[in-house]
């Protein structure tokens, strides 16, 4: 067991399972688990995101992490689930999902349980990673939420090139 | 209980905030109409209870200030004492007096000002000390020139109306707890026709529960409508003060003051009035001399206009004053630099100019304004509210502002399409007729077509290929057929779902640029439904073609030759 000092400075992650991976995300940031219901697919974005729910009257846009990532898509089961979490991009908390195959567990890990991430080898491009983190005689990857889902790839893409002008639309 | 002391202050300062500016309304239409009795009962009403609430809360400071300012008008009103303007102007500055007495007092302070004690003096004298304005009127001038034409109206909101004060957010979150309770019954509803037992008591019950919880749905949503009246009539006030300090004479007129928009767009309506009609005043109305030398009337005229057109409310500053001067502008804009050859640009884009930040054509910098930072804040903040701002103007005949919003950031008239499993929501006023797809037309289903609407060409998209829906094909298709700028053209979609009021959820900034997509809404069924901006949605259809075939059909059969309309409203 830890000592008292010791839980001090224990972080909880919630951590899921992702196209055979696991991953995980800081507790502070998760909102809820919810099961996957029918997703409303916005047009002319990219394809990690999957669309938009109602969360008790509430749009959300859910990410498909895997698409992100550039792995293999998983089927939808029973076990899959969204996590809501609450990212901050651009200053802005913003709540969103994202798609996991299966929530695992609450996991305590301290900072000295996060390794820094090595150079190559992770399946998840470094800038999204706060490290790896050690549970049991495993890894898992500890996710930096908000840089994940501020990325640029979730921007909205327009068929036939740029989107007009914003301040075009302003004239007349 | 504990005695909440808090919140009775806090209705007590907004209570006198309304008061001070009905009062202040009324004084000013009394200035115009000195023999206005109604008007004069009015301001006395406030005055008293102004008196009655600060004295029961023991701000004697406060109470007794409004007991001379009450003495002062029970003298108007035996006729002891003629209405002027200068009496009129020391009111309105008693006025501002007690509005910094109120939180003075509250803050514990007893004791008056010595500014405020001088007020106290010429109240208590009823004679005015100091001429407050260096100008005097013009000779020329006719007397008593009315400053607004709103006085009938003020006199009816003088009748009290019982008000509170509830923060948007609660009303959202009650809006959102309504939209989910239409949802969970629409399951019970579901499980209780599935339950077999026809003539169900429990249907008919919850077919009255339905009904009530639509009702409270559409009453959240109405409280969030106010009527501009009161935020145009602060201007009154504005226009009467700035107007004579600065040697000019201007009339204020309102128009369409029951006109209702959304509380959160009326918020972000005030800094750019003021700043708009700041500068019609001090930019626009000439001096009075000037004014008669070129054959106008010497009182200027400023309108403040409130109309629907649409979907949107539009909302006009106009004045007949000096105009815009082109070669000012050209200036200016060669000065800053910020465009290569501005005499070549067309009027209009001339004229945006004045939105540019830092962009003033003022010879002086005045305290009204010519710092070039007024327009700048208009065009950011209707921006803001997702509207847009243009300016047109004639020299020497005038300016005209106008200011196009979404009525609400919260409801549309919505009619509801659907394309495989997925709805769509198109606004109710953009769309003229639907009509079933022809059998010629649908065995090809090419994303583009046209198709024979009573002898007219009508061109039309597939919404499934537009979206890049996956979903098959059904062998029926329905055509939207929409109207833009009196052009028509056509959505094909699989279904019709009907007219239905939508509650407007944002979309989040994740999808603030995807043109044609104005925001969401919540369906009967728990789901998402995305709404259309139509026209941002024909624009980019016509620019992803890439020719202007599409382009010319649409406006051709306009007979105008109008391009799409580039109002595009959006709830984000």
């Amino acid at each position: 067991m830890n000592t008292k000092e010791n839980t001090f400075d224990q972080t909880q992650y919630l951590t899921f399972q992702l196209a055979g991976e696991e991953y995980a995300v800081g507790i502070l940031q998760v909102r809820e688990i919810i099961t996957y219901g029918t997703l409303t697919k916005v047009p002319h974005t990219p394809p990690s995101i999957r669309g938009v729910i109602n969360l008790r009257g509430n749009v959300v846009p859910v990410v498909d992490l895997g698409l992100k990532f550039g792995l293999a898509t998983s089927p939808v089961t029973d076990r899959t689930c969204i996590v809501i979490v609450e990212a901050n991009i651009n200053e802005n908390p913003t709540v969103m999902g994202v798609i996991a195959d299966s929530v695992s567990q609450v996991i305590s890990m301290s900072e000295n349980d996060i390794l820094p991430a090595p150079a190559f080898g992770t399946r998840v491009r470094i800038e999204f990673l706060r490290g790896m983190g050690k549970s049991g005689d495993k890894f898992v990857l500890v996710l930096d939420i908000d840089k994940v889902l501020s990325a640029d790839d979730l921007a909205p893409t327009v068929p036939g090139g740029t989107p007009s002008e914003p301040g075009a639309v302003a004239t007349l | 209980m504990e005695f909440d002391f808090e919140a009775i202050l806090q209705t007590f300062m907004a209570e006198c905030e309304e008061h001070f500016a009905k009062m202040e309304e009324a004084l000013v239409a009394l200035e115009a109409n000195p023999d206005n009795d109604k008007l004069l009962e009015a301001i006395f009403r406030g005055a008293h209870t102004l008196k009655g609430n600060s004295a029961s809360l023991g701000y004697p400071k406060v109470a007794g200030f409004a007991h001379v300012f009450e003495e002062m008008l029970q003298r108007f009103r035996n006729r002891t004492l003629p209405v002027t303007q200068e009496r009129i102007t020391l009111l309105l500055r008693s006025l501002d007096a007690m509005r910094q007495m109120v939180p003075e007092a509250i803050a514990g302070g007893d004791e008056l000002q010595p500014q405020h004690v001088e007020l106290l003096n010429q109240l208590a004298s009823g004679e005015p000390e100091e001429p407050t304005t260096a100008h005097h009127r013009q000779p020329g001038d006719a007397p008593g020139q009315p400053l607004g034409r709103s006085q009938a109206d003020a006199a009816v909101s003088m009748e009290r109306v019982g008000t509170i004060r509830v923060d948007t957010q609660k009303l959202d979150r009650m809006l959102n707890l309504a939209g989910e309770i239409a949802i969970a019954q629409g399951r019970l509803r579901q499980a209780i026709e599935q339950s077999g037992n026809e003539k169900n008591e429990a249907l008919e019950a919850q077919d009255q529960v339905e009904r009530l919880s639509l009702e409270l749905q559409e009453n959240i949503m109405k409280v969030r409508m106010v009527p501009v009246g009161p935020t145009f009539r602060q201007y009154i006030r504005t226009v009467r003060d700035v107007a004579q300090d600065h040697g000019k004479s201007a009339l204020l007129i309102l128009e369409g003051e029951d006109v209702e928009v959304d509380v959160s767009v009326i918020e972000h309506l005030k800094d750019p009035l003021t700043h708009m009609i700041r500068n019609a005043l001090d930019h626009g109305i000439e001096p009075p001399e000037t004014r008669k030398a070129r054959g106008k009337d010497p009182c200027g005229t400023i309108s403040l206009k409130a109309f629907h057109e649409g979907a949107n409310i539009i909302i006009q500053v106009s004045d007949d004053g000096a105009g815009l001067d082109r070669k000012k502008i050209i200036e200016r804009a060669t000065l800053i630099g910020t465009v290569a050859e501005p005499e070549k640009l067309a009027d209009q884009e001339l004229y945006r100019m004045i939105f540019e930040p830092g962009f003033s054509t003022a010879d002086a910098v005045t305290d009204l304004s010519g710092r070039g930072v007024g327009m700048d804040v208009v065009r950011r903040n209707i921006e803001a509210l997702r509207g847009s701002v243009s300016v047109d103007s004639e020299r020497g005949k005038g300016t005209t502002i106008t200011m196009r919003l979404p009525l609400t950031l919260a409801i549309i008239e919505g009619f509801g399409v659907g394309i495989g499993e997925d709805t769509y929501v198109l606004p109710l006023h953009a769309v003229s007729e639907c009509i079933e797809m022809p059998v010629s037309e649908r065995s090809h289903g090419r994303p583009q077509g046209v198709i024979n609407l009573r002898g007219e060409p009508l061109p039309y998209v597939r919404l499934r290929n537009w979206f890049e829906l996956t979903s098959s094909r059904p062998d029926r298709e329905n055509i939207v057929v929409v109207e833009l700028d009196g052009a028509k053209a056509g959505l094909a979609v699989d279904s019709l779902q009907g007219a239905r009021q939508t509650v407007i959820k944002s979309l989040g900034d994740q999808f603030r640029d995807i043109p044609g997509i104005s925001g969401s809404a919540i369906m009967g069924n728990g789901r998402v439904a995305l709404i259309l901006d139509v026209s941002a949605l024909m624009r980019e259809v016509i620019r992803s073609q890439g020719n202007r075939s599409a382009h010319s059909a649409l406006a051709n059969h306009s007979g105008n030759g109008a391009p799409a309309n580039t109002n595009s409203a959006q709830y984000h």
